[in-house]
Order: C-alpha cells, then sequence, then structure tokens
C-alpha cells in the first residue's frame, strides 16, 4: 500500500470516526402532537415508563430503536442510560407487572412510518426527510 | 451426571423453545398488541461444607433451574393487563408445578394515580418484587437476611390491590414515587417455611398465610441517579396442621435504603427489620417462638465494558432476641460476582460467597451431621431473556 492511500484512507476514517461522534439525534412525533418543545426530565420520565402523558396531558408513546449509535446517544445524552442499563430497567418493569416495553424498531423508516401513523408516539432518528409525515420537537433543559 | 444431564437438558430445552419463538427483536414479542417475554437459568452450587439451601452443594449441585414466561397486554391507554407463569426448582423446594408469580390489571388513571389489582407483586425494600428476576441483577444471590431465596413464593406477591403514582416535585425536588397495598400473601407449600416447619413436628398439607398491608415511598432526588426509600409492610399469618398449628399476629417490618446509579457505577444499601413474635402448637403443647432479625446490605459495582461488570457486596443478618455470639443466630456473607454478557439475550455469572454463620438458608435435613460455622461457596449461573 502506497504511503498516499495509506494517508487516504486514514483521514477517511477519522472522517467517519468524528461523523459519528458528532452524531445528535432528531426528536420525532406524531404531527398530532400539540407540544413543539419537551424538557429533558419529562423525555427521560416518558421513555423510563415514569410518565404516560405530555405535559399538555396528550398521551405519549415512546418508540425505540433495537440499537446502534443513534439510539446510543439519544440514550446517553436524553435519558441518562447505557443501552444496557435501559434494558435492564425496563425488563424490570416488564418481569413485575409494572410497565409494557417500547415498541422496538429494527430501522428508522420502520420508526418514521410507525409514529406517523400512531397518535402520540414519539421517537428519534438521525435525519429525517421533506417527506416524513411526523412532527420534529426539540428538548430543552 | 445423569443429574447434571438432566438439568442441562431442561434448560437447553427451555433455551431452544424460547429461541424458536423468538423473531430476532429482543425486546418483545409483539402479536396484535400481545407481548411475550421471557427468561430461563440453570444454575449450579459448590460448598466447602454445610449443604446450601436445601441442595447437596458440598458435591456440588445443579438443582437451581428458574424459568419464566410472561404475556401482557394494553387494553387501550390507560388499561395493562398481564400474568406471568414461573416454574423453579431450588434443592428441595419449587418443582414441576406451574405458580402464577403475577396476573394482575393495571389501570393508570394519570401519571400520579394508578390501580393495580390482582395476584400483584410487593413492592417493599429495593429488590423484593424483583427478586427472582435473575436477567437483571449482577448477583446470582441477592443479600440474603434481606431477600432470602428459599421463602421467595411467599414474600413475592399479594392477591389484593396496589395503588401507585407519582409526583412530580419540580426540577429541584426531584420526583416521589408512592405505592400502598392491602390482600393476602400465602406460603406456597414449596417454601422453605414449610420444611422448616416440618423439622418442627409441624407438618402443613394446606397453605397458610395471612391478611397484608403496606406501602412503600421512593424519592428520585434531584442529584442525579441517587433514590432515597422507605417501606413498611405489615403481614399476619394463621395456619393449621394435622399436628398443631401456627399464629403470628400482625407484625410490621420496615425497611430503608438508598441506590446511586451514573454511567458505570452503581452503588445501593438497605436496612430491615422482621420482629417476629409467634405461637406454635403441638399437640397439646403451645409455645412461644420469637425473633427480632435485623439486616442490613452494602454493595458496589462496576462495568468495566459493555459485557463484563465486577462487583461486591456485605450482608449482615443477626437474631437479636438470641444469644449473638452463636453462629445459628448470625450470617454474615462477604461476596464478589461477575456477570458476562455475551448479547443482548445469552448471559454468565460466578459469584462467590465467604459465609460465616448458619441462621440462614440451611435445612436439617441437607445437614443431618450438623453445621460447620463457616462456609465458603462458589456459584455459577447460565441464564436467557427476551
Amino acid at each position: 500500500m502506497s504511503k498516499t492511500r495509506f494517508l487516504i484512507l486514514l483521514l477517511a476514517s477519522l472522517g467517519s470516526w468524528s461523523a459519528a461522534r458528532a452524531q445528535d439525534v432528531v426528536l420525532v412525533a406524531n404531527k398530532g402532537v400539540q407540544i413543539s418543545e419537551i424538557t429533558n426530565a419529562d423525555l427521560r420520565a416518558i421513555f423510563i415508563g415514569t410518565r404516560t402523558r405530555f405535559a399538555d396531558g396528550s398521551h405519549a408513546v415512546p418508540v425505540i430503536l433495537k440499537g446502534g449509535p443513534v439510539h446510543e446517544v439519544f440514550l446517553k445524552s436524553h435519558v441518562g442510560e447505557s443501552p444496557e442499563e435501559f434494558r435492564s430497567e425496563w425488563r424490570k418493569l416488564v418481569f413485575t407487572g409494572q410497565g409494557a416495553m417500547p415498541k422496538v424498531f429494527d430501522s428508522e423508516s420502520a420508526l418514521i412510518e410507525y409514529v406517523s401513523a400512531t397518535p402520540g408516539a414519539v421517537g428519534y432518528v438521525s435525519r429525517i426527510s421533506s417527506q416524513d409525515r411526523v412532527k420534529v420537537i426539540a428538548a430543552v433543559k | 451426571m445423569h443429574l447434571l444431564s438432566r438439568h442441562l437438558l431442561l434448560f437447553l430445552s427451555i433455551c431452544s423453545c424460547c429461541v424458536c419463538s423468538c423473531t430476532g427483536t429482543l425486546y418483545a414479542q409483539d402479536s396484535a398488541g400481545i407481548a411475550v417475554h421471557g427468561f430461563v437459568s440453570q444454575g449450579f452450587l459448590f460448598s466447602s461444607t454445610n449443604n446450601y439451601l436445601s441442595m447437596k452443594s458440598s458435591d456440588g449441585s445443579l438443582q437451581w433451574t428458574d424459568g419464566a414466561v410472561t404475556i401482557s397486554d394494553s387494553l387501550g391507554d390507560n388499561l395493562h393487563v398481564g400474568i406471568q407463569l414461573h416454574m423453579y426448582q431450588l434443592g428441595e423446594f419449587g418443582g414441576s408445578n406451574l405458580q402464577v408469580d403475577w396476573a394482575s390489571g393495571d389501570y393508570r388513571v394519570n401519571d400520579h394515580f394508578g390501580i393495580r389489582a390482582g395476584k400483584v407483586k410487593t413492592v417493599w425494600g429495593l429488590f423484593n418484587d424483583s427478586q427472582d428476576i435473575d436477567a437483571v441483577f449482577l448477583w446470582i444471590l441477592l443479600p440474603q437476611g434481606s431477600y432470602p431465596i428459599d421463602h421467595k413464593s411467599f414474600y413475592l406477591a399479594h392477591v389484593g390491590g396496589d395503588v401507585y403514582g407519582a409526583l412530580f416535585l419540580g426540577k429541584r425536588a426531584g420526583t416521589l414515587h408512592y405505592d400502598g397495598y392491602a390482600g393476602q400473601a400465602t406460603v406456597d407449600l414449596n417454601d422453605g417455611y414449610i420444611r422448616q416447619f416440618a423439622d418442627l413436628g409441624l407438618v402443613f398439607t394446606n397453605s397458610l398465610g395471612g391478611k397484608t398491608y403496606g406501602g412503600d415511598l421512593r424519592w428520585e432526588t434531584p442529584v442525579k441517579g441517587l433514590d432515597i426509600g422507605a417501606s413498611g409492610n405489615v403481614q399476619a399469618v394463621d395456619g393449621t396442621a394435622p399436628t398443631g398449628s401456627i399464629h403470628v399476629p400482625p407484625t410490621f417490618t420496615p425497611s430503608m435504603y438508598a441506590k446511586f446509579s451514573r454511567g458505570k457505577v452503581y452503588l445501593a444499601a438497605e436496612y430491615d427489620r422482621e420482629p417476629i413474635n409467634a405461637t406454635i402448637t403441638i399437640g397439646s403443647t403451645t409455645f412461644p417462638f420469637v425473633a427480632d432479625g435485623r439486616s442490613w446490605f452494602a454493595m458496589g459495582s462496576y462495568r468495566l465494558s459493555k459485557k463484563f461488570q465486577a462487583g461486591s457486596y456485605y450482608s449482615h443478618y443477626v437474631d437479636k432476641a438470641a444469644d449473638t455470639t452463636q453462629p445459628a443466630n448470625y450470617s454474615k456473607d462477604w461476596v464478589l460476582s461477575g456477570r458476562y454478557d455475551f448479547n443482548q439475550y445469552f448471559y454468565a455469572k460466578l459469584e462467590g460467597h465467604f459465609l460465616h454463620g448458619t441462621a440462614l438458608g440451611y435445612y436439617t435435613s441437607t445437614n443431618p451431621n450438623g453445621l460447620a460455622p463457616d462456609s465458603k461457596m462458589l456459584a455459577a449461573k447460565i441464564g436467557f431473556t427476551f
């Protein structure tokens, strides 16, 4: 391998690493959801099962991705837990009869499709396109 | 070898069934809104002296199999129904009979108030309602002074109702979670208490139990990851056997606890008290049975990687109503644990116990020649959950 090709590969890998590190999430909700922003505390409470309603009193239906960097970033920055802790806490609720686990999706497109069709649904993806029939909500401190 | 093969075969069969029923999604098998979850685990216990938890552990024992399946459904935004069926073998306890761990309807009026009714898991202390869910813990055995595994079927649930909810106190004050309950708790005929009564000459052929009520208050403090709480339970027990009876008047059992969990660090501590003032009648003789169990534990763990977690705890139990210098009246356990998650479904655990005292977990039937005051134990478990 020539030094130039090695340098290009190194730079490319560094670029993708920093892109993954900097990746943030877009909070998406069903278009019927009235709120346009949500506090991180409320978001955490909804995703760990403590709250079942948004601040305006409407019913919230949290949905999650099965795994991946977006899932990890969302849990770390908005829920304050690792995927392992999150999974363990939900298993505890399910096996004690105190809660039903959020619906899980293998892909962002499937999650968006579900959110667009389900009243009160709220989830997260890496990006949305103009065709997506969902609402973007902002997380505030 | 025959016993080993039988237990491994049972464990692998249950795993195969779970894997076959699993469609590849970890969190839930969802068919028309119905969610199915489950767990199964196989344990091994070896002790340097004494036989623990009715297993022949000094020879190494595999008589420790657990499995459960949970089926639940949401009927509208506020109503949730479900059932958990559980089967276990722990030495001479449990067996082939299927138990209902819980079966309840849960109506959450709003986030501040909900009602749960049916057979409901009893919220008490840090772990009472989750003590049977091996998959969520690093530990193989929870601190036995507070959560004795040979009596879990009695403490785990009550038939009755709960009210529960959360009060959101604001950003600077955190959240207060509450749970209050009343109902009936029953000692299962396959529970360790039944064996202990039998050793006294009281052989119960019908299950015994009594009214119970209590509550739990847990403050999720504004300090991220810090929860502080207190629980109280009042329990009465009455039972009649062909040779006699037992009467335990309503007795208050308090618990205080704290938990801190942030990032890779987990710390927890709890103090419990369980006084007993029972009257036992065998034939024409009536005598009192008095105990004052005080237990506490402190535990800590650290997640070294996504797959590996290690930790340690110290569990302390002493019967203050008896001579506390005698090993039969105390149990002090130093524990070291490690857990490795192969993936989101399968895990393995290894745990060492340095146990002093014989107050908890020992039975005459498996220790006919008496007990040594100290014992070292090695426990191992493999498990599967979905």
